[in-house]
Parts: structure tokens; C-alpha cells; sequence
């Protein structure tokens, strides 16, 4: 009766597959009281696993049946923190390990970087995250603002634009520490030509983050015509003094102290933390000093210039001495004054916080999934946050001798 | 009879400035002469080109933003939380348009709301030219008007940098003169103005312009503040 009777049961075996294949891959979770050594690596495991998006790596993963099995569906505004996180991780574990397992992993990560440019269209202009897609997914509609595009250069993906001054910073000290300590020299001419193309775009639109449609986006404003934070004249500091190291090209020189001597960035940038009124302080914003502050202390060797840096870094200080642990990105805050001053700040109760490090927990939500009718539908998922941080981090640590491979 | 003549010309416009009182405000407005002023930048997006000078007729506007409880008389299906009640509502434009209405009001043209945020001479905010953080209502715990300085605009209007965007009347389309192309331009996105609390600081420019689609604001936070004309 039928030419290929055991069709349907193929179709139904490859569907079957399919989703096992592309829904949950990682299920194993570390124990709390786990030595941390293991704790990292089962993370890394789940991340690995569950968030790797092409190389790019998710910040928020949502599961079936609200997530889709392929792609996949989460918050993607931040999606280069976690991704630019995971490439320092494995920059430095290389640098510890050697192993070319480690290296072809980072390797990977950068390439998703090279995509979110690729997915653009447009040379030097990065997309916040991508997607392989035709079509719109519902998270669109609800987890940010209304800036997915679909990609006329890569044909069957979607991206997210808008990129602001945060993942701005997510790419230089990314990219900047790949070059540094895992990329070979292929790698290195691909990580400083991605460097001189977005850096030098935002150079040549007066210090700006422009969008697809020629405007500034809505976090991107390193301008000197233009008021801004004093955390986004340190971060284009940080940016310009990181693309001037690795490509070697005076004009990214030639910027930076343009705008220290016509435009005073170094005096500005010495207020990059707010500290009063106390309600204005934010730990969020310090992460980005932080990165960017580990970036150029380390590269500067005008004294005068790195008096101000260090001014700078005192202020978060002020702050960060009496942090508690309750966030991974703040233990390494610590790790970062330590790198930056040689001040030992590691007590024992800080030390403990290290060891104590966690990733997620995987959690049950209910989803409100907009519908194509405009109705809502409310459907209960699991979901996981990331533990990119906690994982970098730990190789972080490991490589700067705070953390001991036996913890 | 010359001297005569030459002291009515005098006396007439005088006798006229004089006679044309300020009118009164409704409760909650204040009120913008009529004029030109410089509209748009030389510095900003190109969107905002050519710095030009416009013209409006006089009109009232808000003081403030409307609030949840103030959107809540008009739609008493709108909910929020309690203690956001003095904070900016925040809805589509044709819920904005609506409410506009019920008031006895409409929403301002972009050039009747920039001119009511930087009064005639050009400024970069509505207080002046610099930038200074206790100026702006920045966290959205916070309700209208709790600036820590409470800067007010040339004719005493709060917030219109910073807090929630605002909806005007208008599509999103060039300035006359304007030569730079966008794809955005036409009747598709109604356009917004001064800023939230959150982008940086350059969008809360009085004369930054920015679009949005007027019934998928996704997590634009853009709220209302209404104008009314002057019989």
C-alpha cells in the first residue's frame, strides 16, 4: 500500500531524537558543598551544554515548552557578558593548562564574536546576540526593547542591535584577553582586525555606538560633544589604549590623548563611581569599571596617567572593601584590586567566599508567551541563569595564583 | 499733528502688549507665549538637522508627566501598584491619544513640546547647559518631580528630561532641509521625546528625537504630557 511503510516510524525517530538532542543536554548538578574544582567544572558543563549558542553563549536559557528545542529562547540583551566571561575563562585556563582542547574552545567563542559582526552586515558594528531564525521569536516581543533584525548578510538568522557601552566593554577585555593569553598567531590578526573594525567604527562616529539606522543607540555615548557617565570616558580610555596594544595603529593612540589633553577624559573618568548619595551606588556599573580598570592599569606606563586610574580604582574601593559575596561578579572585584595594587585583601572569611562560589540554580517559572492574536498564554518552564562568571573567576584566580587548584 | 501721530505710533503697541494678559493656566499647566525658537542641534543625531528656527502659536501644557492614579480616572481598568501611584504612567500612544482627549487636551507636536523643554535660546536641557545628575529623576522607584535639585524648564515644566519618555502627535519624519536618508521615516513611528531613566545621558537632550512604534512600546518606558490650545 505504501512505497516506504516504515516512513512515519522513521519520522517520528527522527523527531523523537531531535528533541533529545536539543532540549535539556546537561542535567548534572554539583553539589553546595562540592570542592570548588568540581563545582566549576560541572558548571562549565551545563554551560557548555545548555547555553552554547553557536559558540555565543546565553545568558538566560529558557527551556521547553516555552523555549523552543532550536533556537534558542532566553534573555539575549546581555548575552556578550557571559560570552565575553567564558572567553577570558578559557584565555586564562589555557594559559594555566595548555591543553589545544582549551584553546579550540575559546577559539569557537571568538568566532561567535566574529559572527555577531557578520550578522550585521555592516563592518564594525556588533550585534548584542543572534539567533538562527526565519522567524520572530516570541521572546522578542517582551524581553527588550524592539531592535531584532533580521540579517541580510546571513541569510536564516536574526539579531539583536542597540549595543550599548557594557558590551562595548564586554568585547575589548574579551578580545583583548584572548589575544593576550590563548590565541595563536592566526587568532591574534583575526582578534586585533575585529578590535580595529568595531573600535575604529566608534572612533570614526566621534566616539559614538551607532546603530543600523545611523543613530546613536541608547547606552552608547563616549562622545566628548555629548554629556556622558564618567565610567564611559574610562571604558573608550580602556578600549582605545587595548585596540592601540594589539593592532599597533597610532590613530587609536592618537585618540586616546586626544581626548585626555583636548578633552580631559583622564580627570573625568576619576568619578566613574558614584558614592553619595549611597542609594546611586551600583555594583552593575562596577563590573564595568572593573574590566576596564584591569584592562588599562596593566597596559599604561605614564605614571601621571596611572596615579588617576588608581585614583579611580580607590573610589570603587571605598565600596568594594566592605562588599558582602552575594554576587560571583564582585569576588572578582577583588581579584582585580589584588592583580592591579599587590595588596593582599584576601582574609579568611574571603577566602571562604571564593571557595564558596556558585552558578544557578535551575528554576520552574511561568512565561508569558505573547500569542499571534495579541492574547497572552502562561506556560511553566524551567529555566537556568549563568555561571560564566563564576567559572571565570575561578580560572582567573587560578591563573593569578589567589585560588589553589586543591579548593 | 506730526507729534501726535509719532506718539501713536508708540502708545498703540504698547497699549496693545499691555492690554494682551497672560492667561491663566488651568490647574496643573503652565503656559508657553507665543514665538519662535531654535528647534534641533548641530551636534546630535542626524535626525536632529538642520538647527532651524521654528514657531509655535502660544498653548498650556503639563507641569508634569501624567501619573497612574491621574491615567486610572480615565481608565478605571488600569491597574498598578499602590505605591506607584505618583509615578509616570506608562501606555501606547493611542491610549496617550485617548486620555488626551478625556482630559480636554491633546498630545503636543514635537515642536510645541520642545519648545515648552528649552524655552527659545537653544539649550541643551531644559535647565541650561550642563549636565548634573541631581537634575534628573533617575530611579524609577521615584515619583514625578523628586529631582534632588528639581530643575524646571524656562516656563516651569518638571521632568521633561529623564523620567519616562514622552508622546507627541507627530510621525516620525525629517526636518525640512534634512538630506540624510532614513528608512524609518514616513507614518510608521510616532516619535518620542526627553529621554528615561534609562538610556544615557545625551538622550535626554531637548532636542533628541526618537522613534517608536505607537502601539508596541515593548519596555520603552514613554508616558503622557498633554498640551491644550488657548480659545
Amino acid at each position: 500500500m505504501f512505497k516506504y511503510p516504515l516512513l512515519p516510524l522513521v519520522t517520528v525517530c527522527i523527531l523523537f531524537g531531535t528533541h533529545s538532542i536539543f532540549a535539556q543536554k546537561v542535567n548534572e548538578f554539583p553539589k553546595r558543598t562540592d570542592p570548588l574544582y568540581k563545582k566549576v567544572e560541572m558548571f562549565d558543563k551545563l554551560m557548555l551544554g545548555n547555553h552554547w549558542n553557536e559558540g555565543a553563549i546565553m545568558q538566560h536559557v529558557i527551556f521547553p515548552p516555552a523555549g523552543l528545542d532550536r533556537p534558542i529562547v532566553g534573555s539575549q540583551a546581555d548575552c556578550l557578558d557571559p560570552t565575553s566571561e567564558m572567553l577570558a575563562a578559557y584565555s586564562h585556563k589555557y594559559a594555566i593548562t595548555k591543553d589545544p582542547k582549551d584553546r579550540k574552545i575559546a577559539n569557537d567563542i571568538f568566532e561567535a564574536v566574529l559572527k555577531l559582526e557578520k550578522v550585521t552586515g555592516v563592518e564594525g558594528l556588533v550585534a548584542r546576540s543572534f539567533n538562527r531564525t526565519n522567524e520572530p521569536l516570541w521572546h522578542e516581543e517582551v524581553m527588550w526593547y524592539h531592535e531584532w533584525h533580521q540579517s541580510t548578510s546571513l541569510p536564516g538568522y536574526r539579531w539583536l542591535g542597540d549595543l550599548s557601552a557594557d558590551k562595548f566593554t564586554s568585547i575589548f577585555y574579551g578580545v583583548g584577553t584572548f589575544w593576550e593569553l590563548c590565541a595563536d598567531d592566526v587568532y591574534k590578526k583575526k582578534a586585533a582586525g575585529l578590535l580595529d573594525r568595531f573600535i575604529g567604527r566608534v572612533v570614526d562616529n566621534n566616539f559614538k555606538l551607532t546603530d543600523l539606522d545611523g543613530k546613536m543607540t541608547l547606552w552608547g555615548n563616549f562622545c566628548p560633544n555629548l554629556p556622558h557617565q564618567e565610567l564611559n570616558s574610562l571604558e573608550m580610555l580602556a578600549a582605545l589604549k587595548v585596540t592601540y596594544h594589539i593592532t599597533g595603529k597610532e590613530r587609536y593612540n592618537a585618540a586616546y590623548h586626544m581626548l585626555i589633553d583636548r578633552y580631559h577624559y583622564d580627570d573625568h573618568q576619576i568619578n566613574s563611581k558614584i558614592l553619595f548619595p549611597e542609594e546611586w551606588r551600583n555594583v552593575g556599573d562596577d563590573y564595568h569599571a572593573a574590566r576596564s580598570l584591569y584592562m588599562i592599569m596593566r597596559l599604561e606606563t605614564d605614571p601621571n596617567l596611572l596615579n588617576k586610574y588608581r585614583m579611580n580604582l580607590n573610589r570603587h574601593w571605598y565600596d568594594w572593601k566592605d562588599l558582602e559575596f552575594t554576587w560571583e561578579s564582585n569576588i572578582w572585584f577583588l581579584m582585580v584590586y589584588k592583580v592591579l595594587t599587590g595588596e593582599d585583601v584576601f582574609t579568611e572569611e574571603k577566602k571562604q567566599g571564593i571557595k564558596d562560589m556558585w552558578g544557578f540554580d535551575r528554576n520552574t517559572k511561568e512565561f508569558k508567551i505573547p500569542q499571534k492574536d495579541g492574547s497572552f498564554k502562561m506556560v511553566r518552564s524551567e529555566e537556568e541563569r549563568t555561571a560564566a562568571a563564576m567559572i571565570r573567576n575561578y580560572w582567573f584566580g587560578r591563573y593569578y595564583g589567589i585560588i589553589d587548584e586543591k579548593w | 499733528m506730526k507729534s501726535c501721530l509719532t506718539l501713536l505710533t508708540f502708545l498703540v503697541p504698547i497699549l496693545y502688549l499691555v492690554g494682551q494678559e497672560t492667561p491663566t493656566p488651568p490647574e496643573g499647566m503652565v503656559y508657553v507665549p507665543a514665538g519662535e525658537f531654535i528647534m534641533g542641534s548641530t551636534y546630535g543625531d542626524p535626525d536632529e538637522k538642520p538647527q532651524q528656527i521654528a514657531s509655535t502659536k502660544a498653548f498650556f501644557i503639563d507641569k508634569y508627566e501624567v501619573s497612574n492614579a491621574e491615567f486610572a480616572k480615565y481608565d478605571p481598568t488600569f491597574k498598578f501598584p499602590p505605591e506607584k501611584k505618583n509615578n509616570a504612567v506608562i501606555v501606547t500612544w493611542s491610549k496617550a491619544n485617548a486620555y488626551a482627549q478625556w482630559a480636554g487636551k491633546r498630545l503636543p507636536s514635537e515642536k510645541e513640546w520642545e519648545k515648552a523643554a528649552r524655552g527659545i535660546d537653544g539649550r541643551v536641557f531644559p535647565w541650561g547647559n550642563t549636565y548634573d545628575n541631581t537634575y534628573v529623576v533617575w530611579d524609577q522607584k521615584k515619583t514625578r518631580g523628586t529631582s534632588i535639585a528639581k530643575p524646571a524648564s524656562p516656563y516651569g515644566c518638571y521632568d521633561m528630561a529623564g523620567s519616562v519618555w514622552e508622546w507627541t502627535s507627530d510621525w516620525y519624519k525629517p526636518y525640512p532641509g534634512n538630506t540624510v536618508p532614513m528608512e524609518q521615516y514616513g507614518e510608521t513611528y510616532k516619535v518620542m521625546r526627553g529621554g528615561s531613566n534609562f538610556n544615557n545621558h545625551s538622550f535626554i537632550r531637548t532636542s533628541q528625537r526618537y522613534y517608536v512604534l505607537p502601539e508596541k512600546i515593548h519596555v520603552y518606558p514613554v508616558g503622557i504630557r498633554c498640551v491644550k490650545d488657548i480659545d
